[in-house]
């Protein structure tokens, strides 16, 4: 009702076809008004929430243990302490003699990023989370790791062993 | 007391509204299972209570997010009260939304027109588990740090989007204060305005189609 | 229950009431009986077996089943289906035999549910 009242005031005198064409117009206008606000405010939200740098990490050497104190075959746990914003924080790392080869590993599971334990009875790195398993060497055993433990790089300088992590 | 209540109704008008939202049929065959979704908004205005009651103590931040957990519980009058009675009323929330599904299916109450109450409910039920998620977080200690780490990593498995959904979620590469103001703002703000919009529409449909009665 | 005569107010808000209350008790009781503790502050040396609330006991369980490339399937795959079905119930039952596709629907995902989540809470 209130669009016949309306076109018998409208100065423009639309013919019946011509408001159909206006109002249509109108209808799409609309429709796309909301679809561009609201496809832009998400937008604006992903980007303005998606962190604006990725900082590098810088890989630094730290003082772990003496070189005596290397294990002769078997697995150390050293722990490292390091600063993060300023505050001291701590992680550990094995270090692993297999009798022919000495290297470092990094104690992060594969799979979920929980930190992995050495198990001396069963001679191998028990996942505590989802029951991952990897034999002295790094490589998986058991479970749903999908790739072998991460070396890290080890240093010995003047008789002290130096350990790389990036931070 | 009713006599001040009605001069105040005389000039406010709050009964009439109200009267005819709050009057409906009840329909054959209802018994008390049926208020286990009541008993499902009693827990989340519980939580909402108690909620912003810790709001006022907790420091979102790296290095202050512990010790103000420490302050609330130790210190704070009532604060370990108030924590506690958090932390159960979302587990009873949780348990009471699962009840509530339950009887919803028993009674056949998604099927039509109540189909887009049931889709309403479900994202509740989400939402409530995402609410769950990112409270975890904000004690900070240990048994948080660990099921955040584990639980985002978990976006990391998605192949070829995963990193960079990692990204978004943890605010960066670890879980760091960057993810914890995330998951605090995610937790109060975020998820509780989508909570009150669903259970908005969740009980305009309920009063608009009805309770479903018997089987 | 049924009656035409009761009011909201005293009958229906009555038994509300009785809601609200029993779940209060039940919070308060249980909050005064088993409060929060607090935690241990965050420590990457000391060896930690993180466990997470018990509604996500499921998915920390289902995620031990796909190893490596297949993780993808326990962390987002098996939980989306999981919800969009949840979701698409009533889509479900349609046609012949609908309310029994739905109760397949349900039944599994409420016996997973219950498996899943007493797997891990029973041989930790």
């Amino acid at each position: 009702m209130s669009q016949i009242s309306i076109s018998h005031r409208s100065p423009y005198k639309l013919s019946r076809g011509h408001k159909m064409v206006r109002r249509t117009f109108l209808k799409k206008t609309i429709k796309l008004f909301f679809f561009v606000v609201s496809s832009i405010s998400i937008s604006v939200f992903f980007l303005f929430s998606y962190p604006w740098k990725i900082r590098k990490k810088e890989l630094t050497f730290f003082y772990v243990t003496d070189e005596d104190m290397l294990p002769v075959k078997g697995v150390r746990q050293v722990s490292i302490e390091y600063s993060r914003y300023s505050r001291p924080m701590r992680t550990k790392a094995y270090i692993v003699n297999t009798g022919s080869e000495l290297f470092a590993l990094s104690p992060v599971c594969s799979h979920l990023g929980c930190l992995v334990n050495w198990n001396w009875p069963r001679k191998r790195f028990l996942c505590p989370c989802h029951g991952g398993q990897y034999d002295i060497t790094g490589n998986v055993i058991k479970g749903p790791p999908p790739a072998p433990l991460s070396r890290l790089p080890m240093k010995i300088d003047k008789e002290k062993v130096y350990i790389g992590l990036r931070v | 007391m009713g006599e001040i209540f009605d001069w105040i109704d005389n000039r406010f008008g709050i009964r009439q509204p109200h009267r005819k939202f709050l009057h409906r049929d009840i329909p054959e065959g209802v018994n008390y299972s049926f208020c286990l979704g009541g008993a499902a908004l009693v827990c989340f205005i519980m939580l909402f209570l108690s909620g912003i009651m810790l709001s006022i103590y907790y420091v979102p931040s790296e290095t202050e997010a512990f010790n103000s957990i420490v302050r609330i519980n130790n210190e704070v009058r009532l604060g370990w009260f108030i924590r506690s009675f958090h932390k159960w009323s979302s587990n009873l929330l949780i348990i009471s939304i699962i009840l509530h599904t339950i009887r919803v299916f028993i009674y056949k109450a998604y099927r039509s027109p109540r189909e887009l109450n049931w889709v309403a409910g479900s994202l509740t039920l989400v939402i409530v588990f995402a609410s769950g998620f990112t409270g975890y977080l904000l004690p900070w200690d240990q048994k948080a740090y660990w099921a955040t780490e584990v639980g985002t990593s978990m976006a990391k498995t998605i192949p070829i989007i995963g990193k960079y959904l990692l990204y978004l979620v943890r605010g960066g590469e670890d879980v760091t204060g960057t993810t914890l103001i995330r998951f605090y703002a995610m937790h109060i703000i975020y998820l509780p305005s989508c909570l009150f919009i669903l259970l908005w529409a969740h009980f305009h449909m309920v009063r608009k189609q009805g309770i479903k009665g018997g089987l | 229950m049924k009656n035409e005569e009761k009011e909201f107010y005293p009958d229906y808000l009555a038994e509300i009431l009785l809601i609200v209350f029993i779940a209060l008790e039940v919070t308060i009781v249980l909050a005064l009986v088993y409060p929060q503790g607090i935690g241990r502050q965050i420590n990457f040396s000391t060896p930690y077996r993180p466990l997470p609330e018990w509604y996500f006991l499921w998915l920390y369980q289902i995620v031990r089943y796909f190893p490596g490339r297949w993780a993808f399937v326990g962390t987002i795959l098996l939980p989306v289906t999981a919800v969009l079905i949840l979701i698409f119930i009533p889509y479900i039952d349609r046609g012949k035999r609908g309310r029994l596709k739905a109760i397949l629907a349900g039944l599994i995902l409420l016996l997973s549910f219950l498996i899943f989540t007493l797997l891990p809470a029973l041989n930790p």
